[in-house]
């Protein structure tokens, strides 16, 4: 399976308790979430369980408002940030997809997109 | 009882300035606005309010992460809001709040008001489409649409969408108890109520969901048609809002919708159009499905022309 190493940022862009959306694929819809948490990065679809739709409420507006979840702003679903499950909302006890991502060298954030992303 | 419609929705914050500014981005013009919250009005004085989610004025929340504390609904005169004080006090507290409005509870546990409207009568027409022959067009020179002109207004609040766990009990409660009644119904899924006082295919519609579900799915204020929903709809996209569904148009209601994503944890819609419906309606009942709910679909589309830079594919590349 052919992998893709798409660049996403630089990780200094990402200060903790930050979210950003991606549109690595130029959809014109972003479609992947990156997050800094308890200093890590974290991967996530921009995908909500329940009904399969984009999750902010206004660009890279990806948490809750006091920061503490991923929250999907259509019916206000809340996710863990390192686990990607649902502790509130219409998907209770579902996860978000995670995608994986690789720091290089200098510090450039890739998603490593294998062909079941497509 | 001549309930008119919503009058006011009341949502506790803890993002203020955030939730304000999609607000007005929207097309809704703060009226007060301060540290402590704000309210937000569509030209007929209908409003959205927001508070901090921690004032204790505020109805409790529900549990389950819902920020709707309060819906307000519209009344014509003191007698309708005696005989709902009269109506509700059998089973329940009716509270009278300073203002003279009452405040008390639906049988799903969301905080309802009544007030007196204050809804000021507009004078604006909706829009007109010109074809020859007809006896409604716009009058010589006056042009269908201006790309440049300013922010566009909500006119009024329209309607709203509760998720409740037993939708046979919520309607009830709606129809026996307040006087409205079912216009149409998705099978299985739930009812569109309208209040006695008006001609609107719905200012409720119930959805049945899980209790860990129960809050508000949408909530929508009418424009003056689909121009003002397409081309309002088309500038909040670029202002960075998220898109959920439309433009297309309903099929039960008619009117044109477009939903986005919100700080409100729902969807916030802008709609348009909707059907009028008098008691010579016989209420229609249809299974729910992408067929079911709208006339046809469309999305959004960056501005293009053909022309040089063209791919071979055209606009549907």
């Amino acid at each position: 399976m052919q992998t893709a190493h798409l660049p996403l940022c630089h990780e200094s862009a990402l200060a903790e308790g930050q979210a950003l959306g991606f549109d690595p694929d130029s959809r014109g819809q972003d479609t992947l979430i990156l997050l800094r948490h308890q200093g890590l990065l974290h991967a996530w679809a921009n995908v909500c369980p329940h009904q399969g739709v984009p999750m902010a409420w206004r660009r890279h507006a990806h948490l809750n408002a006091a920061g503490t979840h991923v929250q999907c702003h259509a019916h206000g679903a809340l996710f863990d940030r390192a686990s990607g499950l649902c502790v509130q909302g219409p998907c209770l006890g579902q996860h978000l997809w995670r995608r994986d991502v690789v720091v290089d060298t200098h510090g450039q954030v890739h998603w490593l997109r294998n062909a079941a992303h497509a | 009882m001549k309930i008119t419609g919503l009058e006011t929705l009341v949502f506790g914050v803890e993002n203020l300035g955030d939730c304000a500014q999609y607000l007005k981005d929207y097309g809704l013009i703060a009226v007060r606005e301060d540290a402590q919250g704000g309210r937000y009005e569509a030209l007929d004085g209908t409003a959205v309010e927001l508070a901090l989610a921690s004032d204790p004025a505020l109805p409790q929340a529900m549990p389950n992460g819902c920020l709707l504390r309060k819906t307000v609904l519209a009344v014509a005169d003191a007698a309708t809001l005696d005989a709902i004080a009269a109506e509700l006090g059998k089973d329940r507290e009716v509270k009278r709040l300073a203002d003279g409005s009452l405040e008390s509870v639906d049988d799903m546990g969301f905080t309802l008001g009544f007030a007196l409207t204050q809804r000021r009568t507009l004078s604006r027409a909706g829009e007109i489409s010109n074809l020859p022959g007809s006896p409604f067009q716009r009058p010589a020179n006056h042009l269908g649409v201006d790309a440049n002109v300013g922010q566009i207004y909500a006119s009024t609040l329209s309607h709203i969408v509760y998720f409740v766990p037993d939708v046979a009990k919520a309607e009830a409660f709606y129809v026996e108890r307040l006087g409205f009644r079912c216009v149409d119904r998705f099978t299985g899924v739930g009812p569109f109520l309208q209040p006695g006082g008006s001609l609107e295919h719905h200012s409720h519609f119930l959805i049945g969901a899980p209790a860990f579900m129960k809050g508000v799915e949408h909530f929508t204020f009418h424009f003056t048609g689909p121009n003002e929903v397409m081309q309002n709809g088309a500038r909040f996209i670029e202002k960075g809002y998220q898109p959920f569904w439309g433009p297309g148009r309903h099929q039960l209601g008619s009117n044109w919708f477009w939903y986005f994503n919100s700080p409100f944890a729902c969807h916030m819609e802008m709609d348009a159009d909707m059907d009028l419906h008098d008691n010579a309606w016989t209420a229609r009942e249809v299974p729910m499905g992408a067929d079911a709910s709208q006339a046809f679909l469309l999305g959004y589309r960056e501005k293009w022309m053909p022309g040089p830079g063209t791919s071979e594919n055209g606009d549907y590349a």
